[in-house]
């Protein structure tokens, strides 16, 4: 035994001296109320049982006196916590709460609970297995979603493990199983007799991702199930893309799930801009993955919403993969700055589309101060570029300040004999038999890209110059038939969606659960991200213009870059989207390095480690018994 | 009010006080909403922890009804102090039970030191670690706490007093092959372990020793939820002298290369120190022929290392280079990178020709038709299906069975039925029955079947050998040169026609052209022959030649076996001569001094093969299968016209009944359908060119050879180029079908995969149903399938493990299903993926951005002072004090004082009459 309370040597002398004080008081005789008795029967039956009731007075004495002292010693000890000494056979046990959406499923509710959800049943399991401690064992208690979190130490502090389960919390990702069991194995290695409890529905798929499958060596392993049903129909995918010549309009992509093993009627809304856009009836069949699109949509600006809910009211089990979320991509005009000395051809296509918003000046008014632009055209000249010029397009480069040396010998008749039909810049072109009356042979640097060349070299290339974006078209279009092709425009256009990166390739929500690396709208270092129905912003930290955040939750997020108060603002969205975590059916047994997991043993409420709780409670007991002994003369 | 009416009415009031207080507690405690109860007042905040405890005070209504029927001598005024501090003794246990704390604020603060023991980590740096930590546990105040864990791919806490002033021994991790814990980096899972050490009621700050370098994990992610959870991280680079290591870095290709156009290819090599290291550059699976191999100088830092290459036929080739330091070098994981370039370039076949020399009127052809043309000899044949994908068509021709292996048959097949490559297999003296390849894979995956049966109305063979009997064959090597006479004569139908010719200086024939069933009378010829005399090897074959050239047979054969070597002269005109009839000559060599140069040439010449035999107890093995190869060939030598008996696309414009004559063929029989025949042999309806599918590609039977033996005068053709160019162009690979971009990367050992799939008018296309294909680590690998799901509209996508180390080739078939519930095939992707070695290995100077953004985040820095780690900068935590210790205190105190007042007499010390008594 061990105090952890008062050291012994106080307890020791709190203890002669209450037990010297009540010594002292049971010495003291007490003085008694004279009576007067008039019957003489009476002194008669007293002087008659005088030695016994002499003798029996004494036992009283002694008794209450021990009584006394014991309760003094049951509090002296209650002082001095003791506890049992660790032991070999100390279990330390990791404690892996499921924190996955499936765990937000109410299928363990009852009537008077309406709200009582998988995490709330796992939480209470875990205060039996907390309660169920053995006297030396500890404990560590841990969530694991995307991430495993520790919520408290390894210890067998009741109060500090009550602490931490009510700490835990569902969110709206898959748990990251291997990762959670790994971090588990490292808190018990070298630890006897280590035990890793799993409490979760079961939805947690193989232990294994790239680093391989997870072993366990000795650490036992045992599995709390959690959950009833699995009556479940979830928007398992959920995203928008406008389309890339037509900007205005866009098409939506959804993914019905029904995880449930009977056929599902649901309703399904589209919401665009918070207003009603489709609503829809559907029935899917046991297991049914129902992909639907709604090709050529207009109308909505900014957000997309999706919700489901059974078409004859109610709800599922899981309303957490009911409702999920998509922006479109922002939609703002390109400013365009075309340094020209006139040049029809460029003009036109210019006026093709309705979101560019483009600036025309002269080559010697270039620079525009005051001014920024996404993208800078210059058409057959080639000044040094200016802060605030975006991208650059250059036509028929020349000189120091081209971004590509540039052959000083003209080229006669040549085509494009190689493209790079990958290329975005030649997205839905064709431009293999383009003439070129006359050209400049381009010659590229070490990472730049050549898209285009004729046989005697280089004719369009691509790079990268002082973090700024170019492309170099070797010939000025005007001495080719490119300008009177189809292909022209197109190209055009091609160059102003790659260098704004509002590339169809844009994604319109992102995945719980995963790393988020979001594209910072400015180049500011300082970021701060709005979480659906968090209070305020936090800074996330960011790297190579990204700002990187590990998202739990579903819906709209906010993100401002820059100083506060001139902070520049982006949105996204963020979906559970994943079909294994809709399949909510819980599952009885869990494999785990090959072993099967058995139920939890060994786990007895009683007295535990905190032996000074149960000397209380005697003590509370020994007192109310000595109340009534005391009042009806047993103990004096 | 009588004592009857008291005890009742205490009765009563207790009852009320219990139920009251059991609503009270029912209400409040046992339903509260939150786990524990408290209650401000003025700064400091209370609260009860185990708050259902409370219920002991339950207890008190049982005090206050058993005192009206007290027998204790004492006055009323003393029974009700002692039930109040009876009622105080259990408040306050019940107090102390249900764990009353309030909160405090504390500015101690507990420090986990993280120390990176990582392979890309150097002992010098470790150590510069431990004496840093010294140097922070000095700066510790006297409450702080402090505990280490060392990291690699795993974390582990590290054994040592919370309260030690001396870092503990930084140990690396196990270095055992098999687990290999300090290949990898993981700061996340560090950081994560450290997050269970933090106790309540201390401030949690955590130090980082590390490079920066991770290979798992994220951690500028996980300093997001270390802020939010209150924990603030320093972080302190390695700094230290990094170990002599070379490492590739990255190997560079250009984006576009074109076939037969000399370019370069750079390689970033990093070397800590100064050194040189042996490079070896392959291109597939052969050195890179401009620049294949050469040592380099390195400096220090990343070295441009410049190569030369070309690539002659277009396709995936994939590039490998592979370093050997000639200095120190602590990894060589990191020596060895492969990357694939995608040339574009003609279509390409590969042509296996049995007698290369003799490949060129096809090859020249299939040239002018557009292909580019590969042609190597069988021992050539490519060892892997990564580089046999390179070639749009396969043809082998004229090569027995044995010159290719069973391996390399089987990637045919592979080649044929997963790539949907095309092969045509040509025939020749070695193809088909007599190379040997009935009972085979390339059987098996033909339109024809090899068993063909012989012809009645001659004799199928007629067989010479020619045996020497010099003085050097006595003893063994004649005997079993007789006995192998014996076997082949065993191994003939017995209308097959055999001679044995013994010769020295001249030939004698022991056993005259006789059908093989007189096989008593011919043994007892051979046996009759002794060994004596010199070598004249043309007296021998010029009988044998006379003997054959009378005789009437489908085939006509020769083996020459001798142990010595004799005059060449005239030779290879016989030789000449003999094949002109069809008369073909195997030569066995027999010893270490034979001419293999002789030997070589008359077999060259007379189309036969040449054994050289060391041993003479093979020889009965080696005649044997001579005369079953001969016996079983159905080799028909005569000249026939084409005649087309079915449609062919590729034989459209080609007007095959004015092709010249073929002079040879292997007969064949027809597989069942679907094998398809296409040409004929006109006079004898034999196959002459027969195709079906196998797997997604083609396998084309052309029973004639493809050179001038067989088919000289329809090389001359003028559709000669026309007939296989469009041949090889109707059944090879078709790959440059529709073709999706793929875009790839690789994350923290996970590849992603992405499509973006737009139809003809930019709208997205949908509903296709998309696998992809994973072959490697390259060359070889396996090959492995994963689906691409659709995410967006118009965008597939698949993300997949790599656990091995090395080049992917990444292969996506899109289909679609119609309406009718086919699926058809749509489009296809190409991409590809490498992880080349551990990342751990990848870097070696410290990622100080990466450090110094995590512990920005945190509120911590980069490179702290000591007294940082331990400074509260102003912070407090808050923590619950127990107070539960106290309220015991306070029980022993109420429970003498209860005694006291028991003992002791305060009140009617005058015993004053009682107003009544009993």
């Amino acid at each position: 035994m061990h105090f952890y309370g008062l050291p012994a040597s106080t307890l020791l002398t709190i203890a002669a001296i209450g037990a010297a004080a009540i010594v002292s008081l049971y010495v003291l005789k007490l003085r008694r109320r004279p009576v007067p008795v008039p019957f003489v029967r009476i002194w008669q039956r007293i002087l008659r049982e005088k030695e016994a009731t002499s003798l029996f007075s004494q036992l009283k004495r002694i008794l209450s006196l021990l009584v006394q002292l014991a309760l003094l010693a049951l509090l002296v000890l209650a002082l001095g916590d003791p506890r049992g000494f660790a032991s070999n056979k100390s279990r330390n046990v990791v404690v892996l709460i499921d924190g996955s959406a499936s765990m937000k499923a109410v299928d363990v509710a009852s009537a008077l609970n309406p709200s009582y959800a998988r995490i709330d049943a796992a939480k209470d399991e875990v205060k039996k297995l907390v309660r169920g401690l053995g006297g030396s064992d500890r404990m560590l208690i841990a969530q694991m979603d995307a991430a495993v979190t520790p919520l408290s130490t390894l210890t067998g502090e009741v109060a500090d493990l009550d602490q931490a389960v009510a700490l835990v919390r569902a969110t709206d990702s898959r748990a990251d199983f291997p990762r959670a069991l790994r971090f588990a194995s490292d808190v018990l290695l070298g630890l006897s007799s280590p035990e890793i409890v799993i409490v979760s529905d079961g939805n947690l798929g193989e232990p294994r991702d790239a680093a391989g499958a997870v072993h366990l060596g000795q650490v036992a392993i045992s599995f709390v199930p959690i959950g009833k049903g699995g009556r479940n129909v979830a928007i398992t995918e959920f995203s928008v893309r406008r389309y890339p010549l037509d900007r205005d309009r866009y098409e939506v992509m959804l993914e019905l799930y029904n995880a449930s093993k009977q056929a599902e009627e649901i309703e399904l809304d589209l919401l665009g801009d918070g207003n009603l856009v489709d609503v829809t009836k559907l029935k899917l069949n046991p297991g049914e993955r129902l992909p639907r699109f709604y090709p050529n949509l207009s109308g909505a600006r900014r957000t997309l919403e999706a919700t489901i809910k059974p078409a004859n009211g109610g709800r599922d089990d899981l309303p957490a993969d009911d409702h999920a979320y998509a922006l479109l991509p922002d939609q703002r005009r390109i400013r365009v700055l075309c340094v020209t000395a006139g040049n029809t051809y460029l003009e036109a296509s210019l006026l093709l589309t309705t979101y560019l918003d483009v600036t025309y000046v002269a080559p010697s008014e270039y620079p525009v101060k005051g001014q920024t632009f996404d993208v800078t055209i210059f058409d057959d000249v080639t000044p040094p570029v200016a802060d605030g010029s975006g991208s650059v397009l250059y036509l028929d480069p020349r000189g120091e300040s081209s971004p590509v040396k540039v052959d000083a010998a003209t080229l006669v008749n040549v085509g494009f004999d190689t493209l790079d039909k990958k290329s975005p810049f030649l997205r839905w072109t064709a431009i293999d038999d383009v003439y070129v009356g006359r050209a400049h042979r381009l010659v590229p640097e070490p990472g730049d890209k050549v898209v285009g060349a004729s046989e005697k070299g280089a004719l369009l290339v691509t790079g990268r110059r002082a973090g700024r974006r170019f492309l170099a078209l070797g010939f000025n279009p005007r001495d080719s038939d490119f300008v009177l092709r189809i292909a022209w425009p197109l190209f055009v256009l091609n160059v102003m969606t790659e260098f704004v990166a509002e590339d169809p390739s844009y994604l319109s929500s992102f995945r719980t659960g995963e790393v988020w690396h979001v594209a910072v709208p400015t180049l500011s270092d300082e970021v701060w991200l709005s979480a659906p129905g968090a209070s305020s912003p936090k800074r996330v930290p960011v790297q190579d213009g990204r700002a990187v955040y590990l998202g739990l939750d579903a819906g709209f997020y906010t993100l401002e870059a820059g100083p506060r108060g001139a902070a520049v603002k982006a949105e996204f969205a963020a979906n559970l989207a994943d079909a294994e975590e809709s399949a909510i059916e819980p599952v009885a047994v869990l494999t785990v390095d090959g072993k099967t997991t058995g139920s939890v043993e060994g786990f007895h409420v009683g007295v535990r480690s905190e032996w000074w709780i149960a000397l209380l409670l005697l003590a509370v007991a020994i007192t109310t018994v000595e109340w009534a002994t005391y009042h009806r003369r047993i103990t004096v | 009010m009588s004592p009857r009416a008291q005890r009742l009415a205490f009765a009563a009031l207790a009852l009320v006080l219990a139920a009251a207080m059991a609503v009270l507690y029912r209400r409040y405690v046992w339903n509260s909403p939150d786990a524990t109860l408290a209650w401000t007042r003025g700064a400091t905040t209370y609260v009860l922890r185990s708050p259902r405890l409370l219920g002991l005070l339950l207890v008190a209504p049982f005090f206050l009804l058993i005192l009206p029927r007290s027998l204790a001598d004492l006055p009323w005024q003393q029974q009700l102090l002692s039930l109040g501090l009876r009622l105080a003794f259990v408040t306050a246990l019940a107090l102390a039970l249900s764990r009353v704390a309030r909160t405090e604020r504390a500015e101690h603060v507990y420090t986990v030191f993280l120390v990176d023991v990582s392979d890309s980590v150097s002992s010098e740096s470790i150590a510069d670690a431990a004496r840093s930590l010294r140097q922070f546990l000095g700066a510790r105040k006297k409450d702080d706490r402090v505990r280490v864990i060392t990291f690699a791919r795993r974390p582990r806490l590290v054994e040592m007093d919370e309260a030690a002033t001396e870092p503990p021994t930084l140990a690396r991790h196990d270095t055992d092959a098999a687990t290999h814990f300090g290949a990898g980096t993981n700061l996340q899972a560090a950081l994560q372990l450290a997050y269970g050490l933090f106790p309540p009621g201390y401030l949690r700050h955590a130090v980082l020793f590390s490079d920066g370098v991770e290979t798992d994990g994220d951690l500028l992610a996980e300093a997001n939820r270390a802020e939010k959870l209150g924990v603030k991280l320093f972080t302190v680079p390695y700094r230290g002298a990094v170990p002599g290591e070379v490492a590739i870095q990255r190997l560079r290709l250009p984006d576009r290369v074109k076939v037969g156009e000399p370019f370069e290819i750079h390689a970033d090599v990093y070397a800590s120190r100064a050194g040189q290291a042996k490079a070896l550059l392959y291109q597939g699976e052969a050195l890179n022929g401009l620049d294949g191999a050469r040592t380099v100088a390195l400096q220090p830092g990343v070295n441009d290392v410049l190569f030369k290459s070309v690539v002659r036929v277009g396709g995936e080739v994939t590039y490998r280079l592979e370093l050997d330091p000639l200095g120190e070098d602590k990894f060589q994981e990191n020596n060895r990178v492969a990357e694939t370039i995608d040339v574009p370039g003609r279509p390409s076949v590969l042509y296996v020709e049995g007698e290369p020399n003799r490949g060129s009127p096809l090859a020249s052809g299939l040239d002018r038709q557009g292909f580019d043309v590969d042609v190597r000899a069988p021992s050539s044949f490519p060892g892997s299906l990564r580089e046999l994908e390179r070639y749009d068509f396969l043809i082998v021709s004229d090569v027995t069975a044995e010159q290719i292996s069973l391996s390399s048959q089987e990637l045919i097949e592979s080649y044929l039925r997963d790539l949907g490559g095309g092969f045509l297999f040509a025939g020749g003296p070695n193809g088909y029955g007599p190379g040997g390849w009935y009972h085979t894979t390339v059987e098996r995956i033909l339109p024809v079947r090899m068993d063909a049966e012989r012809r009645k109305d001659m004799p199928s063979v007629a067989m010479s050998l020619a045996i020497d009997r010099s003085g050097s064959m006595t003893g063994l090597p004649m005997e079993m040169a007789k006995q192998a006479a014996r076997a082949t004569v065993d191994a003939l139908s017995a209308d097959d026609l055999i001679e044995v010719i013994a010769f020295d200086s001249t030939p004698t024939r022991y056993v005259k052209m006789q059908p093989a069933r007189n096989r008593s009378r011919i043994e007892n010829d051979i046996a009759r022959i002794q060994a004596g005399g010199g070598t004249e090897i043309f007296p021998a074959l010029d009988a044998a030649y006379q003997d054959l050239s009378v005789v009437q047979a489908r085939k006509k054969h020769v083996i020459l076996l001798t142990d010595g070597r004799a005059s060449s002269s005239g030779i290879r005109d016989l030789v000449q001569a003999m094949a002109a009839e069809s008369i073909t000559v195997t030569t066995v060599g027999l010893g270490a001094e034979v001419d293999d140069q002789l030997l070589s040439l008359i077999k060259d010449f007379g189309g036969g093969r040449y054994h050289k035999v060391p041993d003479p107890g093979s020889l009965p093995k080696i005649f044997t299968r001579e005369a079953e190869m001969i016996a079983k060939s159905s080799v028909t030598l005569d000249y026939f016209p084409m005649k087309q008996v079915a449609p062919a696309d590729f034989l459209r414009g080609i007007d095959v009944a004015t092709a010249p004559l073929l002079s040879g063929y292997t007969a064949t029989k027809m597989k069942a359908w679907p094998a398809q025949e296409i040409l004929v042999n006109a006079d004898h309806d034999d196959p002459l060119l027969a195709r079906w599918r196998v797997g997604l590609g083609y396998a084309l039977a052309w029973t004639s050879d493809v050179k001038a033996r067989w088919a000289g005068d329809l090389a001359r053709w003028s559709g000669w180029p026309q007939f296989w160019g469009q041949l090889v162009h109707e059944h090879m690979r078709q790959k440059r079908r529709s073709e999706l971009p793929m875009k790839t990367d690789v994350f923290g050992g996970t590849a992603h995969a992405v499509v973006d799939a737009f139809d003809a008018d930019d709208r997205f296309d949908n509903n296709l149903e998309s696998k992809l294909t994973v072959q490697g680590p390259l060359p070889g690998g396996s090959s492995s399938t994963v689906l691409l799901k659709q995410t967006a509209p118009g965008r597939y996508e698949a993300s997949f493990p790599l656990d091995r180390y090395g080049s992917f080739i990444l292969r996506a078939e899109h289909r679609r299903r119609t309406e009718d519930d086919r699926v058809v095939p749509v489009a296809v992707s190409y991409g590809h993926v490498s992880n080349p070695y551990p990342p751990e290995y990848a870097s070696f100077e410290p990622n100080l951005g990466l450090l110094g953004r995590a512990a920005e985040t945190t509120g911590g820095s980069r490179d702290p002072e000591p007294s940082a780690a331990f400074d509260p900068a102003g912070e407090s935590v808050t923590f619950h004090q127990d107070l539960w210790p106290r309220f015991v205190g306070a029980s022993i105190v109420l429970l003498v004082l209860d005694l006291l007042v028991r003992r002791i007499r305060f009140f009617d010390r005058k015993f004053l009459p009682k107003t009544r008594t009993v």
